[in-house]
């Protein structure tokens, strides 16, 4: 098993699925946080009190005596001994557990001569194979199972070397003729490098909120991982090799020099790339450059020749003395040189945030869009992009993000926001009302102070693993229900004030409950599009989370709905009163909530159209349905709601509502007999109920395509919305083909016999959006 | 459960399935251990086995052949969750190669089941891994859904899904004692305890779960 301190670490964060803690901009849920959080709370034994001076008691005669008590083989636990205990545990002289275990003969280290001279074709392939390992720690394994397995990288660490030209594949005084060759001295620049990077890596993924083991794997092992020496030192190292390299007394190949400089040039781009102290307007400047190198490395690694016993289990015995020993983690080049490119790729596509306008939604679609890039980015470029996000310089805006997020949604030229009011002071004596308009002001400060954690919490979930993505997000929609009870008051406040300024007609009703309502509801909506994007939903229960997800972006859509309808009262009352620039900006503002409007539309509407398919499928028992002879419907049903049975106004529908939307012709196993006409009937209402939200679905989800990505909010990521809104039209198409294959295979069929088709889900990978799982019907 | 499974058995050789007892175990922990690591590539030690055997040694459930050899086991805990159910958890389960698809796997879990509803479960939950198509379906098959997916679950980088079987009403909204009030989402991140999580369904993914059938 690990080292129990890691498994702590792991253990306490891996599935507490914690809430936002306090502290959203900093390491809010890291490991270390909870574990510590662990520490305190579970029943640890007592460490031995330092200072008092020692008492020895001969506890021979107690021990005996106790021991008669007891049978042969009788266990007895003690109420500190927990899970975590038990499996941090090894069992000395098991080889599989007990990594100091010796079999016969065999030796505790290996009999390598790090000094040996290396011939080019070794220096490239121990190159190329260190570099293999890193990406495989860069996809989670610990350094200890990847690069801490190199012979040459242990020695560079270990004994810890005070300075770096102590840094040497020897420690203290050799002989001259000992001393290692130019190849050597190469290999040592490129490990040096290949290590800063390694330390530059774990800093930047230690800044941000990620978890250990799942995510990534920071253990270093106690060694230090030259932490105090700056860059330029191991950039130095890497361009003297490259001039030793060049130097024409050196008796090499040509090819085998030009692809060794490769990887020199290589690792000092990548090394420069990945400085943590890279300002922020440099960033895009050091991802591009690497990928040349790369291709060259890839061209050249046939050149390499591997070394026995350069790399070897032995060392994780000098690692960590507790845990088992593991095997090299073993990664193909190619797989590897495919994850180093798209690291930088991942990167590079993160350094474009610092171009975006400064609009929180704007901030919002590329995050959720880096999210949903494919493959899934590692945690080294999640970590990347939180890091520019939550630089100050993108979150100390001069402006306050969430309120403009409200901006885009309730309050545009309202006078609630109007600059003024916020240079208004308050009267001299304190017993006396403050002006109405000063009170709008402290009231939306007060509302964003409010807003700030947990609207950071939001996106610190949309910087996270998919997987965590899905489930820190049903705690976010929590903390922002809480926020909707809030917005309440706020609101009820900001009517009064209206009311005595005789302005209630130019603010909107519920102007700030119905804001955190619609980011709220989205939420929930995304809860449920993930849930089908990562197989969470049996087959069987599709039609009930497409019904759920219908009713939850249908009440969005209403929301939006009144957002729209101020807007446009709004602008009446600007015309009225000539303030065309007013009227002008407002219209803007409404092109934005009417692409929301239609994307809301087009979601519920396409969701309703696919839970009114998979009904049908499920009466003609077309689709898996387990018998489940230990639950039942409202069973099921309780847990898959449970993330959103507190919420207010409850967005979980009663059971009965449920199962009459699931079952309108009772039970499965025994519908109502008008079933059969209905469906051989093509104008019945099950078929024209699909084939009315199906339309409502292409029209919303055409109109938003025609606004395009700037008028959702997503310019940034265009090419990336413009692919999922052609997807979602794709789908569309694709469930009206599927609509009329069951239609007419039924018309033919008497229910009960079944028709003779199959439904095929498509995988995810097979979808046109991961999260829309559109069947289709396939005649046997 | 299903039907054929039994009439399958018959056919074979008559197994009988008996309640783990603690004052036995030298004559089964060996076995059990064997069975159980097979597929492994790290073992669990023996206290990871005598921790769940010493407390839980009658939600254990052994089939065994006529020889009295160990053709199959399961392995559960159960107590109180943190956030407030009285959680079973089926830990280990693995049955012989030879003797796959007999339905035994499902016996033993039902059996599991049962005495964890006797002494009044709210809940009963596992992972597994995603891949493990057979663990999924004799699970689901129970009436298990999937609850979440668990990223890099098993040591092996896998990932896992977390299957939860509800049995009782009410069990969604249950808080621990003294929390009964507070809303779901502020007492979820208590203190985080070492749980199921990790550890020691390793690798393999509980490999064992990976027989079945």
């Amino acid at each position: 098993m690990a080292d129990p301190s890691l498994l702590h670490h792991d253990a306490a964060a891996r599935d507490t699925d914690a809430p936002i803690a306090s502290n959203g901009t900093g390491p809010a849920f890291a490991s270390a946080e909870s574990s510590s959080f662990a520490q305190t709370s579970l029943p640890l034994r007592q460490a031995p009190r330092r200072g008092a001076p020692p008492q020895i008691h001969d506890v021979t005669e107690k021990f005996t005596r106790a021991c008669q008590a007891l049978d042969v083989g009788q266990l007895i636990k003690d109420e500190y001994f927990t899970l975590f205990e038990s499996i941090g545990a090894i069992e000395i002289m098991d080889a599989k557990m007990d990594s100091g275990f010796l079999q016969p003969g065999e030796t505790l280290e290996d009999d390598f001569d790090l000094l040996a001279p290396l011939l080019p074709e070794e220096l490239i392939g121990i190159m190329d194979q260190l570099l293999s390992y890193e990406m495989a720690w860069h996809t989670g394994y610990p350094l200890s199972q990847t690069l801490f397995t190199s012979v040459y990288i242990d020695r560079l660490l270990y004994p810890e070397p005070k300075t770096i030209p102590q840094a040497q594949f020897y420690r203290g005084d050799i002989p001259d003729d000992k001393r290692p060759g130019t190849l050597l001295d190469v290999l040592r620049a490129y490990c040096l490098a290949l290590i800063k990077g390694c330390d530059y890596v774990i800093a930047k993924i230690m800044a941000r909120d990620y978890f250990e083991e799942e995510d990534f794997a920071t253990h270093t092992y106690n060694r230090v991982l030259f932490v105090q020496v700056p860059i330029d030192v191991f950039l130095r190292e890497l361009d003297a090799s490259v001039e030793m390299i060049e130097d024409s007394d050196l008796k090499i190949d040509d090819e085998l020099r030009s692809a060794i400089i490769a990887r020199l040039h290589f690792r000092k781009s990548f090394l420069c790339a990945l400085d943590p102290e890279c300002p922020l307007e440099l960033l895009s400047n050091f991802w591009p450059p690497v990928l040349p190198h790369v291709d060259k490395v890839n061209d050249t690694q046939h050149l390499g020749r591997t070394v026995p016993g350069s790399f070897s289990t032995k060392i994780q015995r000098r690692l960590a003395s507790t845990v088992p020993p593991r095997p090299i983690v073993e990664v193909e080049f190619k797989d590897a040189l495919q994850t180093l490119k798209q690291l930088c790729a991942d990167c590079e596509e993160a350094t474009r945030f610092k171009d975006l306008p400064t609009d929180p939604l704007e901030y919002q679609s590329f995050l959720w869009t880096f999210a949903s890039r494919q493959p899934a980015p590692l945690t080294y470029s999640r970590s990347y992009l939180s890091n520019i996000l939550f630089d100050p310089y993108i979150l100390n805006a001069p402006v306050s993000l969430p309120l403009e997020d409200v901006k885009s949604f309730v309050f545009h030229e309202s006078p609630i926001l109007d600059p003024a009011n916020w240079a208004l002071s308050p009267p001299r004596n304190p017993l006396m009302p403050k002006p109405p308009r000063l009170q709008f002001a402290l009231l939306i400060d007060e509302f964003v102070e409010r807003v700030g954690q947990p609207y950071l919490d939001l996106w610190v979930a949309l910087g996270q693993n998919r997987c965590r993505l899905r489930r820190m997000l049903t705690h976010v929609i929590i903390a922002w229900d809480m926020l909707q009870q809030d917005a309440v008051f706020v609101d009820a406040d900001l009517v009064v004030h209206a009311l005595q300024l005789n302005i209630a007609e130019e603010v909107m009703d519920s102007p700030l409950l119905t804001w955190v309502y619609i980011k709220k509801l989205w939420m929930i909506e995304k809860v449920i599009i993930l849930g089908f994007e990562q197989d969470i939903y049996l087959p069987d229960e599709h039609a009930g989370m497409y019904y759920f997800l219908s009713l939850t972006a249908g009440k969005r859509k209403d929301a939006l709905q009144r957002c729209a309808e101020h807007l446009s009262e709004r602008c009446i009352q600007f015309v009225q009163k000539s303030r065309y620039q007013d009227t002008n900006d407002t219209d803007k503002k409404l092109a934005f909530i009417d692409s929301e409007l239609q994307q809301a539309t087009g979601i519920s509407a396409f969701a309703k159209a696919l839970h009114g398919f998979y009904v049908i499928a499920n009466y003609l028992h077309l689709l898996p349905c387990p018998g489940r002879p230990f639950s039942t419907e409202e069973l099921r049903y309780e847990l898959r709601m449970k993330p959103f049975l507190t919420l207010q106004p409850p967005e979980v529908p009663p059971f009965e509502e449920f199962q009459t939307a699931l079952q309108p012709y009772g039970a499965y196993s025994d519908p109502k007999p008008s079933i059969n006409d209905d469906l051989k009937q093509e104008h019945s209402l099950p078929w024209t109920n699909i084939d009315a939200s199906l339309k409502a679905a292409k029209d919303a989800f055409a109109d938003v395509k025609k606004r395009g990505a700037k008028g959702a909010k997503a310019k940034g990521v265009e090419q990336a919305w413009n692919k999922e809104t052609q997807g979602m039209l794709a789908s569309c198409v694709a469930l009206g083909v599927a609509v009329a294959g069951l239609k007419s295979a039924v018309k033919n069929t008497e229910l009960g016999r079944g028709p003779q088709l199959k439904v095929e889900l498509p995988t995810v990978d097979k979808r046109y959006v991961g999260g829309w799982v559109v069947p289709k019907i396939v005649k046997e | 459960m299903g039907d054929d499974t039994d009439a399958k058995e018959k056919d074979g050789d008559a197994l009988q399935y008996v309640q783990y007892d603690g004052s036995k175990e030298e004559t089964y922990l060996p076995a059990i251990r064997q069975l159980i690591s097979k597929d492994l590539s790290e073992p669990y030690s023996i206290y990871v086995y005598r921790y769940f055997l010493y407390q839980w040694g009658d939600l254990c459930y052994m089939a065994l052949d006529s020889a009295n050899e160990l053709i199959g086991v399961v392995v559960c805990k159960l107590e109180p969750h943190r956030s407030g159910p009285f959680r079973g958890y089926i830990a280990m389960l693995a049955v012989r190669e030879s003797h796959r698809g007999k339905g035994i796997a499902t016996k033993l879990v039902c059996m599991a089941i049962d005495a964890m509803a006797a002494r009044d479960a709210d809940e009963i939950v596992l992972e597994t891994e995603v891949t493990n198509t057979a663990s999924l379906k004799l699970y689901e098959r129970l009436g298990f859904l999937r609850s979440k997916r668990l990223h890099r679950y098993y040591l092996n980088g896998n990932a896992a899904f977390r299957l939860i079987l509800y049995m009782k009403e009410g069990t969604a909204l249950k808080r621990p004692p003294g929390m009964e009030t507070a809303p779901a989402g502020q007492m979820m991140g208590g203190p985080p305890k070492m749980e199921e999580y990790r550890g020691f369904a390793q690798d393999v993914g509980v490999g064992e779960q990976a027989f079945v059938t």
